[in-house]
């Protein structure tokens, strides 16, 4: 660890704001090694000589794309398949079976908010089609939205690397959805065709993306900072209409602010949009300032 | 603590797969082949395989097929950990009785995802 620091220290904390500024994210204190090992990559495919030109000119010349790919470098996560085995069973035996009675003979439109490398979203594909016997006249539809990022992209192409695909996937799935494709493995057309990948600023306003019967957003929250957590937490929860679900992490909760959903008791992180008059938080959201939505050059 | 017989023909993946699965809790044994495998089933059958494809004397399926129809043999929770990837190869390990598959090369997590996915951890 003693070459870690490539970056003149002030460079760090700015690098910091500045994820925290784009994205709403408060990076830990131990984020040097996350900015070197990061973006020394993202420096190497920006074909920069090395991390702290890139860093250099950054801050220079306030270049906007370069700014996005380094805070969406310092945004990806570990993801893996079926994390949460519980919150899946949750989700298939309990929450489904709830939404396909509610929106009968409605399509079921679901959302993974940060979706990262695409992990939740194909596993989600792949229970529905394994199910699908169960639920035959009820049609998904499934959107992934993130930062653009390396790993979204991957995920648009369903392209998993030989290590990717053996964290949480059983051996079984893998042979049934996924083709090999040089050293990766790709996910089959049948699959690809049942989910959607979107470019999206996660603290920009969800009012044109429609109507979401269940809202994945899971092990996220606590990455952002308190005021960021409102933001989205004012956008997404209008985005689910009343009946429908957000499925947070197994771990994590809406606290006392609960934007106006209920508990699922006893089912880990899951809440239901309430049939009440508008909570004020909701109100509060719509005379608030507009949501950015700025992120692309 | 449950028990792994790892079968492998190479000394070092033998030892960096005991080094993880006793980070995870197991108590190991080694074979370097099917035939010695099969022999340490006999004496004391374990919880669970790590299992290598190509060996000498006797590979990795054969042994399986072996195993799956020997008293006792559909006990064990077998993993195959082998270098083979193909899409056939994996599809034959688990038609012949394999409960997973781990593709070489692998690190401790992955370990940790597939032993936990059949239900040992």
């Amino acid at each position: 660890m003693s070459n870690v620091r490539s970056l003149k220290p002030g460079y760090y904390e700015a690098l910091r704001r500045l994820t925290l500024e784009l994205a709403g994210v408060k990076l830990g204190a131990d984020s040097e090694f996350l900015v070197e090992t990061r973006l020394a990559a993202v420096a190497r495919q920006e074909g920069y000589d090395d991390l702290p030109s890139m860093v250099g000119e950054l801050f220079s010349e306030g270049k906007t794309r370069l700014a996005v790919n380094v805070v969406a470098a310092l945004l990806e996560r570990d993801m893996r398949f079926f994390d949460d085995k519980a919150g899946f069973d949750t989700l298939i035996n309990d929450v489904l079976p709830l939404l396909c009675e509610s929106f009968k003979g409605q399509p079921i439109n679901i959302l993974c908010y940060g979706c990262g490398s695409g992990q939740d979203v194909y596993s989600l594909a792949m229970t529905l089609a394994d199910i699908s016997q169960k639920h035959p006249s009820t049609r998904f539809n499934i959107v992934g939205l993130d930062y653009p990022s390396r790993g979204l992209s991957r995920a648009m192409e369903g392209r998993f690397t030989h290590f990717e695909v053996q964290r949480g996937l059983p051996a079984r799935q893998l042979v049934k959805y996924f083709n090999r494709d040089g050293e990766d493995w790709l996910v089959n057309d049948a699959l690809r065709e049942r989910v959607s990948f979107q470019e999206f600023h996660l603290l920009s306003s969800l009012k044109d993306q429609g109507k979401f019967e269940l809202v994945m957003f899971r092990n996220s929250l606590a990455r952002y900072a308190a005021s960021s957590q409102m933001r989205i937490l004012r956008s997404l929860v209008p985005a689910i209409p009343v009946d429908g679900y957000l499925m947070l992490g197994s771990e994590e909760t809406l606290g006392e602010l609960n934007f106006g959903m209920d508990w699922l008791e006893g089912a880990g992180g899951f809440y239901k949009r309430r049939a009440t008059r508008k909570h004020p938080d909701m109100i509060v959201a719509e005379i608030a300032e507009p949501l950015r939505t700025d992120f692309h050059e | 603590m449950k028990t792994c017989l790892i079968v492998d023909d190479s000394k070092m993946i033998r030892r960096v797969a005991g080094r993880i699965l006793k980070d995870l809790n197991f108590t190991t044994s080694e074979a370097e082949n099917g035939k010695e495998a099969l022999a340490k089933c006999r004496d004391e059958m374990p919880d669970a395989i790590l299992l290598d494809w190509n060996m000498p004397i006797m590979d990795g399926l054969a042994f399986l097929k072996a195993l799956r129809a020997s008293a006792g043999g559909m006990n064990p929770i077998v993993v195959f950990c082998t270098a083979e990837r193909s899409v056939e190869r994996i599809c034959e390990a688990l038609d012949a009785g394999a409960n997973e598959y781990v593709m070489k090369p692998f690190d401790s997590d992955i370990i940790a995802s597939k032993f936990s996915e059949v239900g040992l951890m």
